[in-house]
């Protein structure tokens, strides 16, 4: 086009009147669906948007965040990894005292396995003394689904990022119902986590030594071209996942093989747990790039939302975690319903789950609503995301890539928040989960993060 | 036996325009004696105060419904269902675009039209001027510093800001904002003001001379802050566009040192550049234009008042157009001037081009002794029948009402018929705003 | 007294933009029109009126805009051929539609001067062959054509245009398509590369080619070679003519054209090539 020449298509962001004025003249336009941003967020996005570095950097952000090449090395002892006297736990820091009922089950069942208190009491009281630290997963390189509890007899994937270097970790799914994850802690529990200790870790481990490194971008790309969106639907990942390793689980562990390959059959979230640690991966390979707005982590506590930005460090903005709307299941219903708790939202800060829910029609059976609602959910996430992965991408949608990068400052211009798909877990600690759904993230998670980018940059305009 | 509602609607967001519609709409539905629907601002507040509504604690991000019916619930409830016609219908698989960066992305545009609140207009534009599209912005009230920095920006990318509080522009003969419908021509303008560049192209539309393009600039593009940015690139646009034959440059004086930096791209230019700087006679400025052109200057045309050529004491300007509202307190050399498209009349309401009311308010407040001046601007964007709002309260008036009538035989509002409404009313007409002053003055 | 039986319809008032070419039409008091072709994206009016041009293209934004196109803001009302319409006291009158003008286009906007040696460049790129091959690829009377413009020949050029005026099948025959092509040519790059013989040659040929063209070809046809001697065309053409004299990538611009149509955008193009050698050759014996 020469500079001056009639506009072919004009974009209006605005008074309609000015659109229907061009629209009489017979010239095409792209009306925006214009609103005013959250509230309180005005002055700081102009700060923001004119920081000189933002575009490079968010660039750069979503450039590392999609180019990650998560493989799965192996499977070792959460004892190898973590520090002592330390458990782990989902989410933005939390105390004892601000835990919520699954949390709190959670980490009594993690006392108990450890064999650091002999009944429930007994665990509660060290716990509210103190006597083990409670760090965030985030904080180690690691991910964990609903409560996310981590100690040391546990065993974790170990995913490393082939492209970047990073290496991510996340424990092992125990299955469904009474879990530890959910905050059950019967015996049941407890005797599938020292069965995981001592068969199911050993004989994966070994696994992975035979097969090698498993490449899980390629992984995650086929299952969503057969359906699933990898946070609350992973049927078709873990069936290409025992693909991959059932051979070698007859070799390694020829003694154990029979119920290491029921286990994992059983399960159809299994390949949950390592989905979230290539997540974690390629989210992480994203931090700490000065100027950038993009989401490096969304986790929840059971207690509070938390965000990470990539241009503020291993900063956590928060705010109250809500109570997600769903199915449940039986005859429990949302009075049941704990507010939202993991750090399986790392999905859909890596462009999954919510954020792929139109790749997976199937997932509203889980969650409630229409097909519609799945591509919907979808396309409204490509306004508030940097780029499209190139890897991921959605048959439904002409394989377009999913929405992936979440920028605060779009989030706070469109008041649009990131679609969550969650499992919902009871209230009551040791009840496990009672049902899944989506669940709506405090706006002021983000919006503070907007305003603590703002405050980072110096004036533009003085 | 009516009673009144004022209901406020927290965070609730409708554009100016939008709620002048549903409050027309609502104040003509039968049983309903006085409503308005508008966004909480100071100004709408005095307003529907003065409407005689006591009106509850609210904020500018806040809607207000005040109706006094015969049934309160249901005019309550016409609001609403008006209101949701609004919002736009969403289909399964279509998600608007949310951002200007959103559009840009969708492809085919090669031009951004940013009229959201000032305050907001910063975001789109930026977008914009990132995505390597020019950029109209229509919004005022963006802060100067803002605009400074958006146009350096543009400059980087080698794009045009027109803007903001660019109310006119047309390129290649598409209408932007309010601009009116023009014959293809030689002559380009570069305008920092919106109404000055109507006044001036409508002139010589009627001339039979047309005009290649009007390229906005805001007005505070020539001052000492922003340092002619948008101006200097107009001005090199116009001069390598080969439609263009002469360009000229409507504005307030320049500040000094932006005047030197003109004067030199000037010098540098090809095609021949003639300025106008406000205020000043723009009748005059058009006709220098066709001077220079080679073409013959017409008679304008004017429809003197039927009724009232009777004289007054006082002249009183109420204007939509700044810069014709400067030009006529100029020409006429005496009088009270109400400019109502400035920014303290504009907030949370459309502008005067498109709501009558205020002004309305106004010629109802004149007397006996007083003469009215007044323009009534066509064109697109504009109130589609001005003069319909207009009529009634001039044929009440005891003033003697002059209008200065700016707009062309194309405009959508079909030019004769308005002025043969006015003048019906008992106004003279006028094409040309300098006249309309001097024949207000000679009734002084 | 006569009664009328026709029940007054009500109309639907929409909007749109036009070609100033049409502006005479539009603007003078109200005519008769028919519909003489009615496609999915444009309907062609025949307006009883001796203004030009005579046949209107009423089109949507997907249509070709042709030089005499009236463009509505909507879709197109379901008309079929011999339909009545009217048009004129600025508006067209068709189906139930009232459309009136908000938005005028200049089909014949100037170009910028010629840059030096882009003529030569584009004349070379415009000899290349390509697909559609021109519907008179071969003729005799083009060859003709062609020579005679090369030597600012007038006679010649007049005796090959009338062998070629309404030669070919369609709507727009091929012959008026190239004669189309070479006058905007002539009168637009003759004036971008300051060549007075190729703009002389321009108002000759087109004074011939519209003497009769009403007799000679369909009426749409006549019309756009009324259209062609005034340097009106298409925004296809225009942008190709840029192409020509350097302010815009020529290649592209002709690929885009010479997909118009069946042959028509080829044609068209041809015309193009004759006359851009044309003025190289005039331009340099001044």
């Amino acid at each position: 086009m020469s500079p001056l020449s009639a506009p072919s298509n004009v974009i209006t962001a605005g008074a309609g009147l000015l659109d229907e004025a061009l629209a009489a003249q017979a010239v095409p336009t792209t009306p925006v669906d214009w609103r005013p941003p959250l509230p309180g967020t005005a002055e700081a996005l102009v700060k923001v948007l004119a920081d000189p570095r933002r575009q490079a950097a968010n660039e750069l952000a979503a450039r590392r965040l999609t180019s990650a090449r998560p493989y799965l090395v192996g499977v070792r002892r959460a004892s190898e990894v973590l520090p002592s006297g330390t458990f782990l736990h989902a989410g933005p820091p939390i105390t004892w005292e601000r835990a919520s009922g699954p949390m709190r089950g959670a980490l009594i069942g993690a006392m108990l396995l450890e064999g650091l208190a002999g009944d429930e009491h007994d665990a509660a009281v060290g716990l509210a003394a103190g006597e083990i630290a409670l760090r965030p997963c985030h904080e180690h390189a690691s991910v964990g689904p609903m409560a996310g509890v981590v100690s040391p007899s546990m065993w974790m994937f170990e995913v490393r990022d082939e492209e970047h270097g990073g290496t991510a970790y996340c424990s092992l799914n125990e299955g469904l119902g009474k879990v530890l994850r959910y905050g059950a802690y019967g015996p049941e529990v407890l005797d599938r986590l020292r069965w995981m200790d001592t068969v199911l870790g050993p004989a994966l481990a070994a696994t992975l030594e035979r097969t090698g490194p498993i490449d899980l971008r390629s992984l995650i790309a086929q299952a969503l071209q057969m359906g699933d969106e990898l946070h609350n639907r992973n049927r078709a990942a873990t069936s290409l996942l025992l693909r991959e390793l059932a051979p070698a689980v007859v070799e390694s562990a020829p003694a154990r093989a029979a119920e290491v390959l029921r286990f994992i059959n059983g399960n159809d979230h299994f390949f949950l747990n390592a989905g979230m640690a290539a997540a974690k991966v390629s989210t992480d390979a994203a931090r700490d790039i000065p100027g950038s707005t993009m989401v490096v982590a969304m986790a929840r506590n059971g207690t509070d939302f938390g965000v990470q930005v990539s241009g503020l460090g291993g900063r956590w903005f928060t705010g109250p975690a809500g109570v997600p709307d769903g199915l449940y299941l039986g005859s429990y219903g949302p009075e049941d319903a704990n507010p939202d708790i993991g750090d399986s939202t790392i999905t859909e800060t890596s462009g999954l789950g919510g954020f792929a829910m139109a790749a997976s029609p199937a997932i509203v059976r889980f969650v409630g609503g229409e097909v519609a609602d799945a591509v919907r959910a979808t396309r409204s996430m490509y306004e508030i995301t940097l780029a499209e992965h190139p890897a991921y991408q959605i048959p439904g949608l002409g394989f377009r890539g999913t929405p992936v990068g979440i920028d605060v400052t779009l989030v706070a211009r469109t008041g649009l928040l990131p679609v969550v798909n969650t499992g919902i877990a009871g209230r009551v600690a040791g009840t496990g989960q009672v049902g899944a759904g989506l669940v709506k993230p405090p706006a002021e998670a983000f919006t503070s993060a907007l305003l603590a980018l703002s405050g980072a940059v110096s004036d533009p305009f003085e | 036996m009516s009673t009144e509602a004022v209901l406020v609607r927290k965070g609730a967001y409708y554009d100016s325009v939008q709620l002048m519609r549903v409050s027309r709409a609502l104040a003509d539905t039968p049983g309903v004696e006085a409503a308005m629907v508008a966004m909480a601002t100071d100004l709408n507040v005095t307003v529907i105060r003065d409407l005689g509504f006591t009106v509850p604690e609210a904020g500018p991000g806040d809607l207000l419904i005040a109706v006094r019916a015969h049934d309160t619930k249901a005019a309550v409830a016409e609001a609403d269902r008006q209101l949701t016609t609004l919002e736009r219908p969403g289909t399964a698989t279509s998600q608007p675009p949310l951002t200007t960066r959103s559009a840009a992305a969708r492809g085919p545009a090669d031009l951004v039209l940013v009229s959201v609140p000032g305050e907001h207009a910063f975001c789109e534009a930026h977008d914009a001027v990132l995505a390597g599209l020019p950029v109209m912005i229509f919004s005022d009230g963006v802060p100067v510093a803002q605009e400074r920095w958006l146009k350096e920006l543009a400059e980087e990318r080698d794009v045009l800001v027109m803007g903001p509080d660019c109310g006119t522009a047309s390129i290649g003969g598409v209408g932007l904002g309010f601009a009116n419908v023009l014959s293809p021509g030689p002559v380009g303008v570069v305008a920092a003001s919106g109404t000055g560049a109507q006044q001036v192209t409508s002139l010589l539309d009627w001339a039979g001379a047309g005009v290649s393009h009007i390229l906005g600039v805001g007005g505070r593009d020539l001052s000492a802050e922003v340092g002619g940015l948008s101006t200097l690139r107009a001005l090199r646009m116009l001069d390598e566009d080969p439609a263009t034959d002469l360009i000229v440059l409507i504005s307030k004086p320049p500040a000094p040192e932006v005047a030197r930096l003109v004067e030199e791209a000037v010098a540098g230019l090809r095609t021949p550049v003639m300025s106008a700087l406000l205020p000043t006679d723009l009748t005059e400025a058009a006709e220098q234009a066709l001077r220079v052109l080679g073409r013959s200057v017409p008679e304008w045309p004017s429809w003197p008042g039927a009724l009232r050529e009777a004289s007054g004491k006082t002249l009183k300007g109420i204007y939509a157009g700044g810069t014709l509202s400067l030009e006529a307190a100029a020409v006429a050399g005496q009088g009270d001037f109400v400019d109502y498209g400035d920014d303290a009349y504009t907030r949370g309401r459309a502008h005067p081009m498109i709501d009558p009311t205020l002004r309305v308010e106004a010629l109802s407040r004149a007397g006996g002794t007083d003469v009215v001046l007044m323009d009534v601007v066509l064109g697109h964007g504009a109130d589609p029948d001005p003069a319909a709002s207009l009529v009634p309260a001039i044929a009440h008036t005891p003033a003697a009402v002059v209008v200065s009538l700016v707009g062309t035989l194309g405009d959508p509002q079909d030019l004769h018929r308005q002025a043969a409404a006015l003048r019906a009313a008992g106004a003279a007409v006028f094409v040309s705003n300098a006249q309309a002053a001097r024949h207000a003055r000679s009734l002084v | 007294m006569t009664v009328s039986t026709r029940a007054r319809r009500t109309r639907i008032h929409v909007t749109g933009a036009a070609s100033t070419a049409v502006r005479p039409v539009l603007e003078s008091p109200r005519r008769p029109a028919r519909v003489i072709a009615a496609f999915p994206a444009g309907v062609y009016l025949e307006v009883r009126t001796d203004l030009e041009p005579s046949v209107i293209a009423v089109i949507t934004g997907a249509a070709i805009r042709l030089p005499n196109s009236a463009l509505l803001a909507g879709p197109l009302p379901h008309v079929t051929v011999g339909d009545e319409a009217s048009v004129g006291d600025r508006a067209i009158d068709l189906g139930p539609l009232s459309l009136s003008v908000r938005r005028w286009w200049d089909p014949a906007p100037s170009l910028a001067p010629a840059e030096p040696g882009s003529l030569a460049g584009a004349a070379a790129i415009l000899a290349r062959p390509a697909e559609p091959r021109p519907g008179l690829d071969g003729n005799g009377a083009v060859a003709s054509l062609s020579a005679a413009c090369a030597t600012g020949w007038l006679l010649g050029v007049v005796t090959a245009a009338e062998q070629l005026i309404g030669l070919g099948p369609g709507l727009t025959p091929s012959g008026d398509d190239v004669l189309a092509g070479l006058l905007v040519t002539l009168r637009h790059v003759g004036r971008a590369a300051r060549t007075e013989r190729a703009v002389w040659l321009a108002d000759w040929l087109g004074a011939t080619v519209t003497f009769d063209a009403r007799t000679r070809t369909t009426p749409l046809s006549a019309t756009l070679l009324h259209c062609a001697a005034r340097g009106e065309a298409s925004p296809e053409v225009l942008a190709v003519l840029r192409g020509v004299t350097g302010e815009q990538a020529l290649e592209p611009a002709l690929n885009r054209l010479r997909r118009l149509g069946h042959t028509s955008g080829a044609d068209l193009a041809q015309g193009v090539a004759i006359g851009v050698r044309a003025v190289l050759s005039l331009g340099g014996r001044r």
